[in-house]
């Protein structure tokens, strides 16, 4: 029988971490108390609420000690690449090769959150000329002036074309102080015209025939790029096994999210399925752990359904939820206020598509990468967001901002207006800063109007 | 100065010097540049927190544009990227995104541009154009040219604003009504002043002040590095290029001769750069940037940490007047520090 599902709080994770030894339930090599990673500075963990299953535990284990796990790849010998942007195409390639790790620098967007800016990389990118104006992301910039905080890549590759304007310009600082940089281009994607071949991405968007060459192209610079880095061949059979590895990873987050945004109760909650989600942009650098860590969860998931426990209300208020927070302790908020999240587009749903396997392995990279809903239209995007709310009977939408952010600016008024158009479903947009305590009431309201708001439509 | 006429034919209206004007003028369409008014137009869009204030401009102005056919937008910055998504919805003109790669050392990016003029060109062609022959485009090719070079003699007789109102003028009007007749008419008497350059995204038309300004103040702008001036332009064609192959010669002058911050890797701006303010002996730099445009303002600590030259930064959030006095004063102040 499963311990009844509820969230508590880091205290109470220690005392039921002492339970866990007394009854010799095994840990992996990373596992431990939660709370010593606030010793390392990670203060944020203080404030939050998590699921008190031991897949959880193993779960937040594996994401807090991804340092180690890269600090200890380099004394080992394995080769460290840096992949910026793309958010899921590039780790698959170089996770194909030996002894080749690769993380994404830009997760150092939550350091400010997780370290309650004690870490200080805000106040070194302000040093550089990148102030408040600009996306959180820019604590990337301290983390490698600093070192603190990942090994420096021997390699960095970094998507630019249909990017954000805030990294592309961060990138390009970064490659200004001597860390150079691999770039490949991402064309805007747009659908074939007349007398154009379309094809149909993974996900459903679509995207002219030309322009899948095009990037397959720039995806082979990059291929060679990592034999040179790797002193390996990348073979295509050896592709296609790194795609096979990424697609167990993608199935099952894929029958995470379907089970967890459509059970009557919810049986994960919110933060814990961001960060679940999370692991499939670069398996936070142990692809085969990844996947064991997703099995727990999963099998965690089945059996609360199967028993028909859960957490949260019975008539949570259902939310599609639009962007990753750049404080995690918002998806606490969430729940606080009586939603439940079903349904979410946290920037890269491509990486949780699967990757076609009937095709040669450049084309179905090429393919997937075109797939990312940030390098097509926001009505593209919106597309797909009305897709999920249908698929997962959400009943809100809330599109939380990036400060900072430059696709923000002008991609909430478009979602909106479409989501609304097409499902007449309410939609609120937030700002989420790095650390929200100050603005947390004004939060809390918004998010409870909403709920409040679903809840009345209910009765009609 | 005048602002855009009507013309006869029909008109294409875009905002980013990687379109090249000679490719919708050989189509048989006017060409249009547009410098944005925030001042005279009314405000589909409004102002949003994080929204740069020309890419708002531009949409007003585009959104507002009745004679316009048709509007070009390019993926050069992501803010304008995302503006197309609001322009599609508000606009009546047939719209068109161009993909200009930001990379540039592989002929697949060089090859990509090349592809998106093609696009284009059916495009246009769908909105009544005619697809030009090469002879036709060459020809083209070589009037606006021939302008461009006279517009670069000119710039010693020229003063700054005269020297960029005669670059918008070509943008805006094309080479038979744009600057030609008004640069030879213009003599302008330049009194030593401080060397300055400007640099920064383009300035709407509002902005021109700033060249006055600066004369006033005692400086001379030697070097217009913004968008709309002459770091927009694109350099010389190759006149036997131009005859074998004239669309590949219109591709390698402008997405390999104008160079901008949004490139990447960026370095060929520095070396531009270097190679500008030394041979017009730069005195000091006014760095003129919207609020919100991430891909300029990330360039001032750098420029500052690359260059020995004092550098100005004026951020600007639209057409407010305590703004201008802000600046203004900036300006003056920089003069007096460096007089």
């Amino acid at each position: 029988m499963r311990d009844v599902p509820r969230q508590i709080t880091l205290q109470q994770w220690d005392q039921r971490y002492e339970q866990m030894q007394k009854a010799r339930i095994a840990q992996p090599s990373y596992g431990g108390r939660l709370s010593r990673h606030v010793e390392d500075g990670d203060e944020r963990l203080l404030k939050l609420r998590y699921d008190n299953s031991a897949a959880a535990l193993r779960l937040w284990n594996f994401l807090l000690t991804e340092e180690d796990r890269l600090r200890e790849a380099r004394d080992r010998g394995k080769k460290i690449v840096g992949t910026m942007k793309d958010l899921g195409t590039v780790p698959v390639m170089a996770y194909s090769l030996d002894d080749v790790v690769a993380f994404y620098p830009d997760g150092a967007w939550w350091i400010p959150c997780v370290m309650e800016l004690n870490a200080g990389l805000l106040s070194i990118a302000d040093s550089l000329g990148i102030d408040e104006s600009f996306c959180p992301v820019r604590a990337m910039l301290g983390a490698f002036l600093t070192g603190a905080h990942f090994p420096i890549p021997e390699l960095l590759i970094c998507s630019v074309g249909a990017t954000c304007d805030d990294f592309s310009a961060i990138a390009q600082r970064l490659d200004g102080l001597g860390y150079p940089i691999l770039w490949w281009e991402i064309p805007h994607r747009r659908q074939a015209e007349p007398g154009e071949e379309s094809v149909r991405l993974p996900g459903g968007f679509s995207a002219p025939r030309c322009q899948v060459e095009f990037v397959k192209s720039q995806l082979q610079r990059v291929r060679k790029a990592l034999e040179e880095f790797a002193s390996q061949h990348l073979s295509d059979e050896k592709l296609s096994a790194g795609i096979r590895k990424a697609n167990q990873v993608r199935r099952l987050l894929a029958q995470l999210r379907r089970l967890v945004f459509t059970a009557r109760l919810c049986p994960m909650p919110a933060l814990e399925m961001l960060i679940a989600e999370m692991l499939a942009i670069h398996f936070c650098s142990d692809r085969d752990e990844t996947i064991t860590v997703l099995r727990e969860l999963l099998d965690e998931v089945k059996g609360r359904i199967k028993d028909g426990t859960g957490l949260l209300r019975d008539d949570a208020a259902r939310i599609f939820w639009v962007n990753p927070v750049a404080d995690l302790q918002v998806m606490n908020l969430l729940e606080d206020c009586g939603g439940r999240i079903c349904g979410t587009e946290y920037l890269f749903t491509h990486a949780l598509d699967a990757i076609p396997q009937d095709l040669p392995p450049m084309d179905a990279l090429a393919q997937m990468a075109l797939a990312d809903p940030m390098v097509g239209s926001s009505a593209d995007r919106a597309s797909r967001i009305c897709a999920e709310i249908r698929r997962f009977h959400a009943e809100a939408v809330v599109i939380s901002r990036i400060p900072g952010a430059s696709h923000c600016a002008l991609e909430g008024q478009v979602i909106g207006e479409i989501v609304q158009a097409e499902l007449d479903v309410p939609v609120l947009e937030i700002e989420v800063p790095s650390l929200t305590d100050s603005i947390t009431q004004a939060l809390r309201t918004r998010l409870e109007a909403l709920v409040e708001a679903v809840r009345e439509r209910r009765k009609k | 100065m005048s602002r855009r006429v009507p013309s006869l034919s029909k008109t294409i209206v875009y905002s980013c010097p990687y379109v090249p004007a000679e490719w919708i003028a050989a189509h048989g369409l006017q060409p249009s540049r547009i410098m944005p008014d925030p001042t005279r137009s009314s405000a589909p869009v409004g102002p949003v927190e994080g929204m740069c204030p020309y890419v708002r401009a531009f949409l007003n102005e585009a959104i507002n544009d009745k004679q316009a056919c048709g509007v070009i937008m390019t993926t050069v910055c992501d803010q304008m990227r995302r503006g197309f998504d609001v322009l599609v919805r508000r606009c009546e003109a047939a719209s068109f995104l161009m993909n200009v790669p930001s990379t540039w050392q592989n002929f697949a990016a060089q090859n990509l541009y090349v592809d998106e003029l093609r696009r284009l060109g059916r495009f246009l062609v769908r909105l009544g154009g005619k697809s030009p022959t090469p002879d036709g485009l060459a020809e083209v090719m070589l009037e606006y040219d021939a302008v461009r070079a006279s517009i670069r003699a000119s710039r010693a007789y020229l003063s700054a604003r005269q020297y960029a109102e005669s670059i918008a003028a070509l943008g805006q009007e094309g080479p038979s009504l744009g600057g030609k007749s008004e640069i030879q008419n213009l003599k302008f008497e330049i009194a030593p002043r401080l060397p300055l350059a400007i640099i920064g995204g383009p300035l709407m038309w509002s902005d021109f002040d700033i060249y006055d300004v600066v004369e006033q103040s005692g400086g001379q702008i030697v070097l217009d590095a913004t968008e709309t001036g002459e770091r927009g332009m694109c350099g010389p064609f190759d006149r036997r290029r131009v005859r074998e192959d004239p669309l590949a010669e219109l591709a390698n002058a402008y997405f390999g001769g104008i160079q901008d911050a949004s490139r990447r890797p960026n370095s060929e701006l520095y070396r531009w750069l270097a190679h500008e303010l030394a041979a017009r002996a730069v005195r000091g730099i006014i760095f003129r940037r919207y609020v919100w445009c991430d891909t300029w303002h990330a360039e001032l600590q750098r420029l500052k940490e690359w260059t020995d030259l004092p550098v100005l930064d004026i951020d600007v959030v639209g057409d407010t007047d305590t703004e201008r006095r802000r600046w203004q004063n900036r300006i003056r102040a920089f003069l007096e520090t460096l007089t």
